[in-house]
């Protein structure tokens, strides 16, 4: 008889404690990081007593969450990958809007400025028309440094984001390893029941911390949880956390870098979550899209400026600079062993050859190499570093202020500031040298068929080049002098240079006939110069002279466009695997409500099932007792 | 699978949300007008876009350009004429000074007419175009490019021309400098020139002048000299070339040259021949104007004085064939521009469509588009309001 009541009563608590689970999957149906609970009922093993044994009823064995690693493992390295997508998209999609379809009116105010170009040689003698190249001009930079700055708080986010992860990153480290002493004590005292509550926890904390960082784990059989972020570095071990920490990077203090608790850099290997896409945005999107720009503000200030030096301005000077850019840069590292620094000047031919790339100048072993950092490709750049022979590769040159260290490194960043620093500095309207340098007369009393040509400046630094400078031929007119130097032998349509300047002679001129060419001082109506300058929109200087200042700008647009665009794409393509991934967790560990009430139903009869049976089981008892009652009365 | 309502709530939430993305995309697309607004949207496009706004806005450049160009080419085209008709009428004075009946005061009368001339002439060659240019001063525009002198006029300007970008590769020269236009002029028939020798005291003038021959002239300057009355040599420096007799209106001709003279010239009178240089309209006509200012006193003078309107009337032709050539060089600009600008607008339009295909937004499709996506909206909405009904709980 007691067996009905040693097995029913059990059963009930069973069946209880079943309902209490059901309950609490109910409770946190929708509570983040909740895994499902199960309670594990097993039969309780009778002891023999002969031939016909009968089960001795129902046991809780425990409670189990439903959970797989490998869906969790899955789901977090997706997380990972999104956390980056999401950074980058963030960034690339605020270039995107910020610079539009015309880079912030950057292509409209540089197509304005050559238009102003245009209107001076319609009309050089206007000052109204002067006066509206410079504002144009001044239109130009401003764009130039509108968008730069833009650019700039970019990246001044990007290292204030940087400095919120790592803390964040820090903080639930620490929580993980508070979470890792507890869960080894709690699965120390009962192998059977694991603390579901603490590992649901836990867990969530890994999912939080992969969306900020990419993270590997491992388990140990004591149920201390390790992890790793880059490249297998410690981040919490057992009990105990190794910060992330911020350092500055080698070359400019004010970029910020992720570093290991001991302050080694460990950016290179930090690839993905919320802080890769941070590094990556700063890397891949933000600093080209400034090096680009750059490359073309320079491009734009060395070609204007060296036509206005070709050409003579209204009071008869040659043109001053209309733009300057600031210096590019070249910052030693520091852990440099020594003080030596570098200059970086942008060679005067060198604008085909500009990339917009930056260059890292090592001396490993002691000897010179230039390596671009996008490319990585490594070349050994010409010269000796010195004043007199530069190192120059790439279009730039490289002067060092001593000999290097065997291992100095110099960050060489020949774009990097250009756009930012880009100056209308002409203010004067008179100074816009619209006129060429040069003008070319026929004497009045030539009597042969030769024409001169109105000539083109090849050198204008030559200190000769406004000299007056007279060509007269001799007889027979095979030959002529030049200022009454020695006869040079006529060749018709040929080229003459003298003084920096070229002209042609062609036909066939008489003896004694005298071409002059002098200074254009007064030539206020020539407009060579300025026409020369609206057609620089049109010139190769980019790229081996292959791509236009406009053009470049188009490419920068098409360029940014592109990459947003597959940004755009992989977030989009790594959402659906995240939702994927989020799916098959919660397919094994989200509570479903219709199942739990399902469940409700089967606990409650079946506690009332043992009710019954304990009720039974009374009736049985008192049948017994009032019948040997009975018996004794 | 197991769905879960958390999954359920989750998965509709993301989905609301792309359709809603889509839905504001689109109304951007309506209110902007355009199919994209960032490059990200069409990259490619949005390249094409702008190289071919850069392209339109150039060409409107040009087109400017152009305006300008046409502008003092038609200053310059009113000056030429205006200078042509004025020279006209001073040949017809110098025709009507020829008539032998007319006294010194008569044509004291006409050399005031022509003194009048010339100061027109000098004052449309200092023309200005609108914005304060001489137009005939080459590239030292805030130059007077004439200004009168006793041997009629210096040029202070010189001899640049300035080129006008009328489309990609294309320029035209907005003018011409006054070197070219009124200095650069030959002389005599613009091959050689025949003058009277100051000292000749007979009746000799100096007639038609032709090159019969041009591969035989040699540009050489020969003398004629009457060795007697009918007879003359005619000498290159010391060397005889040819001689013969002369009768009065006969023709003397050697090295593939024809020179007619008439009137008696005596013994010792001589002509020489020259190849044509260059001189300056201004000087043509100072030398007509001190011609008829010049008395006649002798036969010899009135000889001298024929002569010397006859040399001013070639001269005045050639002045006229040298400007009428410039203009019809100016017309040709013109032309020139007229057709560039008729191509210039086709390009233009052309890329107006170019961009607009690229970057318009098709509103039909936009519409249809927006009308799909409401629709598609709504029914995920009423989905989820429907599956959330069903739990359960409810029938327990």
């Amino acid at each position: 008889m007691s067996d009905v009541f040693g097995i029913s009563v059990p059963a009930l608590q069973a069946f209880q404690k079943a309902i209490s689970v059901t309950s609490n999957n109910v409770a946190n149906a929708s509570t983040p990081g909740y895994d499902r609970e199960t309670v594990n009922l097993t039969e309780a093993i009778p002891q023999s007593n002969g031939t016909a044994t009968v089960g001795a009823g129902v046991l809780v064995a425990g409670v189990s969450r439903a959970y797989s690693q490998a869906a969790s493992n899955q789901l977090n390295a997706s997380q990972s990958s999104l956390g980056q997508l999401n950074a980058l998209q963030n960034y690339s999609t605020q270039i995107d809007n910020l610079f539009g379809t015309t880079v912030g009116g950057l292509s409209t105010t540089l197509q304005s400025f050559y238009s102003g170009f245009s209107d001076v040689a319609n009309n050089p003698t206007s000052t109204a028309s002067r006066q509206a190249l410079l504002g144009q001009a001044q239109n130009v930079a401003n764009s130039f440094q509108n968008a730069s700055s833009q650019l700039n708080s970019l990246n001044n986010d990007v290292n204030s984001r940087i400095t919120a992860d790592v803390q964040q990153i820090n903080s639930i480290a620490s929580a993980i390893s508070t979470l890792n002493q507890q869960i080894v004590v709690g699965t120390a005292q009962d192998a059977n029941q694991p603390p579901n509550e603490l590992l649901d926890q836990r867990d969530k904390l890994v999912s939080n911390l992969s969306q900020l960082v990419g993270i590997s784990t491992t388990t140990d059989s004591n149920g201390a949880l390790n992890v790793f972020v880059g490249n297998a570095q410690p981040l919490v071990l057992q009990g105990q956390t190794t910060p992330l920490t911020t350092v500055g990077n080698q070359f400019n203090a004010s970029q910020l870098e992720i570093g290991n608790s001991a302050g080694i850099q460990i950016s290179s290997s930090i690839t993905s979550g919320d802080l890769g896409g941070l590094l990556a945005a700063r890397s891949q999107v933000i600093n080209p899209a400034l090096n680009q720009l750059g490359q073309i503000a320079t491009a734009l200030s060395q070609t204007v400026n060296s036509q206005q030096g070709d050409g003579l301005d209204l009071s008869g000077k040659l043109g001053a600079n209309i733009f300057s850019v600031g210096t590019p840069l070249a910052i030693g590292s520091a852990r440099n062993t020594d003080a030596v620094t570098a200059g970086v000047s942008i060679n005067a031919n060198g604008l085909g050859a500009l990339t917009p790339d930056s260059y890292i100048l090592s001396f490993q072993g002691g000897s010179p190499t230039l390596t671009d950092t996008t490319t990585n490709a490594s070349v050994t750049p010409a010269g000796a570093g010195t004043l007199a022979s530069p190192y120059t590769a790439n279009g730039i040159s490289i002067v060092l202020s001593a000999a290097p260290a065997a291992g100095d490194q110099f960050l060489i960043q020949p774009t990097a500031t250009a756009a930012a620093s880009l100056k209308a500095v002409l203010t004067d309207p008179s100074k816009i040298a619209a006129a060429g340098a040069i003008v070319t007369a026929a004497s009045g009393t030539n009597t042969g068929g030769a024409t001169i040509s109105s000539g083109t400046v090849l050198n204008s630094a030559d200190p000769n080049l406004l000299a007056p400078v007279s060509i007269q031929f001799t007889t027979p007119p095979t030959t002529y002098s030049v200022n009454g130097a020695p006869g040079v032998a006529y060749v018709n349509g040929g080229n003459i240079d003298v003084n920096g300047w070229q002209v042609q002679i062609s036909g066939t001129p008489a003896n004694g006939d005298v071409f002059t060419v002098t200074s254009n001082a007064g030539g206020s109506g020539d407009n060579r110069n300025a026409l020369a300058a609206a057609n620089l929109q049109n010139a190769g200087v980019l790229q081996n002279g292959t791509t236009s200042i406009t053009a470049g700008v188009s490419a920068l647009i098409t360029g940014i466009g592109s990459q947003a665009q597959q940004i755009n794409t992989a977030q989009t393509a790594q959402s659906a695997v995240n939702s994927q991934a989020q799916n098959s967790v919660q397919s094994i560990s989200g509570v479903n409500l219709d199942e739990e009430a399902a469940s409700l139903l089967q606990w409650q009869q079946a506690y009332q099932a043992a009710a019954q049976a304990l009720a039974i089981g009374n009736t049985l008892f008192t049948t017994l007792i009032n019948s040997v009652n009975g018996t004794y009365t | 699978m197991r769905v879960t309502q958390g999954l359920d709530q989750s998965q509709f939430l993301a989905a609301i949300q792309t359709l809603e993305s889509g839905i504001n995309l689109t109304q951007n697309q309506m209110s902007s007008g355009k199919q994209f607004t960032t490059a990200s949207q069409n990259p490619t496009a949005a390249g094409s876009v702008n190289n071919y706004t850069q392209a339109l806005a150039q060409s409107q450049q040009y087109a400017t350009n152009a305006n300008s160009a046409q502008t003092n080419l038609n200053t310059e085209d009113n000056a030429l004429t205006q200078f042509q008709n004025e020279l006209q009428s001073l040949r017809g004075l110098a025709l009507e000074a020829g008539n032998g009946v007319l006294s010194n005061t008569d044509r004291a009368a006409i050399a005031t007419q022509a003194v009048q001339i010339q100061n027109s002439l000098l004052s449309l060659a200092n023309t200005t175009n609108g914005n304060g240019e001489y137009i005939f001063s080459g590239f030292a525009a805030q130059t007077q490019p004439f200004t009168l002198s006793a041997a009629g006029a210096t040029y202070n300007g010189d001899q640049g021309q300035r080129q006008i970008q009328i489309a990609a590769g294309q320029t035209v020269a907005d003018g011409d400098n006054g070197s070219t236009v009124f200095n650069q002029i030959k002389t005599g028939n613009g091959t050689f020139t025949v003058s009277a020798n100051a000292g000749n005291t007979g009746s000799g003038i100096i007639g038609a002048t032709t090159v019969s021959n041009p591969a035989a002239y040699d540009g050489g300057t020969y003398s004629i000299n009457f060795t007697a009355p009918g007879t003359y040599q005619v000498k290159e420096g010391a060397t005889l070339v040819t001689s013969g007799t002369y009768t009065d209106g006969s023709t003397i001709a050697f090295n593939g040259v024809q020179v007619t003279l008439s009137g008696q010239p005596v013994t010792g009178d001589s002509f020489s021949l020259a190849p044509s240089g260059y001189q300056s309209v201004f000087t043509t006509v100072q030398n007509l104007v001190t011609a008829l200012q010049t008395g006649v006193t002798t036969p010899a003078s009135a000889t001298s004085l024929n002569n010397s309107l006859n040399g001013a009337i070639n001269n005045i032709d050639q002045a006229l064939a040298n400007t009428s050539d410039v203009q019809a060089s100016v017309g040709g600009r013109l032309n020139a521009i007229t057709t560039q600008q008729s191509v210039a607008t086709s390009q233009q339009t052309q890329l107006q469509q170019s961009i607009s295909k690229l970057q318009s937004l098709d509103f039909a499709s936009a519409i249809t588009n927006l009308d799909q996506q409401n629709t598609t909206l709504s029914a995920a909405l009423q989905a989820y309001t429907l599956t959330q009904g069903l739990s359960l709980f409810k029938y327990i």
